[in-house]
């Protein structure tokens, strides 16, 4: 089982994710691919073999007024390559996350455009760097605007209209609100999309009741063979919010937002997860977490303490499609 | 109001070593600097170049950071393509960052080195480089290594960070976090975890004996250590360096 964090790194805050630059100071794919090297180096260093990188790694690169930045992914193609070789080297699995401008059942069709076009350069990124199918991009279904089972047949028919290099790298995450478990699996039963089980967003948001060991086994069952299915795990943050309050003499006490991930895992709840769910098919795990690589030391070292059979697992277990 | 696309003083810099003015004058007049892909730092990417030059260069120019350029782009290259008119050169065929860049902008006053010393790349940032006095205030380690380089540099302590302890017979990572120079001899304060083993202490000790031999006092102090204080380990290291600290 691998364990994986997203993008930023806090035990290394100097270590960034991409040429954040802004498009005056001329950023670049190849500087990203620069920094996605040096954050390479620290995660094999680290013992570190899963990373979400970001999914502004080619800035611009579909920004429709600034035609200077779209070729970017295929000027780059060595220094893809050589980064898809390094990250192999190290066996460290790789995916993407694009953002929730990312809405590929919209009702605009430019939106969806946008959308498609942002999907394909992370894919063909995913395709230059070599990268085995394990190496994903995910998204969620989009909006309901007034129509669940609407919304989810625009979503098949956006994904059917996608090149098939494009549709062969994405993956379908339930998310907290909107679309859940039930609908997910009805979306991959008409498109084939292999499904992610995120366990804090299947707790806020099922429908149809499942538990988490079913709803996740049904999920794991969407991914081919040969390729070991990545879900997320959080925990949701507990503490209180304290809010200004002009015009009042104390602030405004208000409890958490379940949906807000904690800065760490809580480690009790991933192991009693792990141990309930130990007979179904092996899976790595995406931890979504505010301390990020910190959190994701910090469980390891939990795991040791309290579920030595669950660390032994993770370091000794060769990797699916390895 | 800062204009939100100038650079801020986060943006990151790598302070590469020029061994031949030839490679300066490439990047002056041709905008690229090559960073061999063997040799390259954990942290090669950055968003400045700054240019240390070496002894190579001539009197006046040598021994500091003078030129600072905006980084466009890290492509990768043979030394061949990167130099053609040496096409049979032994590592022709090695491969290399060409860092393409933007103009090069002079280091306004230059950043001197004020001993004769190996520099390596140093990853620093623009607000470090724009308020260095000397090289040894470019690099950036954790706060309690900066709190003590404050102090030697308060209490006007001859010392380097980051300093080169190498030789034939030591390894080649054998570096010491902060050198002390003084009239008792030479300390070497390093910074390290807590050993892990036998092996790793017996590693150590045999490294420690080679610096002896090589008039070296190592001192060795864990992270906790010196964050607990940085003042008691500058004592110590003054002491053995026969250092008198003015209070």
């Amino acid at each position: 089982m691998r364990l994986g964090f997203v993008a930023k790194s806090i035990a290394r805050p100097e270590l960034k994710s991409h040429d954040a630059r802004r498009w005056q100071n001329n950023p670049h794919l190849s500087v990203s691919l620069a920094y996605l090297r040096d954050m390479l180096l620290y995660l094999a260093h680290s013992r570190i073999d899963m990373y979400r990188m970001s999914s502004d790694l080619a800035p611009y690169a579909t920004h429709p007024d600034m035609p200077q930045f779209h070729k970017q992914v295929a000027e780059c193609a060595a220094e893809l390559a050589a980064m898809g070789e390094l990250a192999r080297s190290r066996d460290i699995r790789l995916s993407f996350h694009p953002g929730q401008h990312v809405v590929l059942n919209s009702p605009e069709p430019v939106l969806v455009a946008h959308s498609a076009a942002d999907l394909t350069v992370l894919a063909s990124i995913l395709d230059a760097m070599g990268c085995r199918p394990e190496a994903v991009v995910v998204m969620h279904v989009g909006g309901i605007y007034e129509d669940r089972q609407r919304a989810c047949e625009r979503f098949v028919a956006a994904y059917r209209a996608l090149p098939a290099a494009v549709r062969r790298r994405l993956s379908l995450e339930n998310d907290d609100t909107r679309f859940g478990v039930v609908d997910t699996l009805w979306v991959h039963g008409e498109t084939g999309v292999p499904l992610i089980f995120d366990n804090l967003h299947h707790r806020l948001n099922n429908p149809d009741g499942r538990s988490p060991q079913a709803a996740l086994a049904a999920c794991l069952a969407t991914w081919p063979a040969g390729i070991t299915p990545k879900i997320h795990f959080s925990s949701p943050r507990t503490e209180l919010n304290i809010e200004p309050a002009p015009g009042r003499p104390t602030p405004l006490i208000r409890p958490p937002q379940w949906r807000n991930h904690a800065d760490y895992v809580n480690p009790f709840e991933f192991i009693d997860f792990m141990r309930a769910t130990s007979d179904l098919r092996p899976f790595d795990v995406m931890l979504e977490a505010k301390a990020k690589d910190l959190a994701l030391l910090q469980l390891r070292r939990d795991l040791a303490t309290y579920a030595p059979e669950l660390a032994q697992e993770m370091s000794a277990a060769p990797h699916g499609g390895k | 109001m800062e204009d939100e696309n100038s650079p801020n003083g986060d943006s990151p810099v790598l302070v590469v070593v020029v061994n031949d003015p030839a490679d300066l004058a490439r990047a002056q007049r041709e905008g690229w600097y090559r960073i061999p892909l063997a040799r390259a730092p954990a942290r090669v990417a950055a968003e400045w170049l700054a240019f240390y030059q070496t002894g190579a260069f001539p009197a006046g120019e040598r021994w500091a950071v003078r030129w600072l350029a905006p980084v466009r782009g890290y492509r990768l290259a043979t030394r061949r393509e990167l130099i053609p008119a040496e096409p049979e050169h032994l590592r022709a065929g090695d491969l290399y960052y060409r860092v393409t860049l933007g103009p090069l902008e002079p280091v306004e006053p230059p950043i001197l080195s004020r001993r004769l010393r190996r520099i390596t790349f140093i990853p620093t940032t623009l607000a470090r480089l724009r308020e260095a006095g000397e090289i040894n205030d470019l690099w950036i380690k954790s706060s309690a290594q900066e709190r003590l380089w404050s102090a030697i540099k308060g209490a006007e302590i001859e010392a380097e960070r980051q300093y080169p302890l190498r030789d034939d017979d030591l390894a080649e990572h054998a570096l010491a976090d902060f050198a002390l120079f003084g009239p008792a001899g030479r300390v070497a304060i390093i910074v390290e975890d807590e050993p892990r083993d036998e092996v790793e202490v017996r590693e150590t000790r045999a490294i420690d004996y080679l610096l002896v031999a090589r008039d070296w006092l190592a001192l060795r102090v864990t992270r906790e250590q010196l964050g607990a204080d940085p003042g008691g380990l500058l004592k110590r290291a003054s002491a053995l360096a026969g250092i008198q600290l003015v209070k």
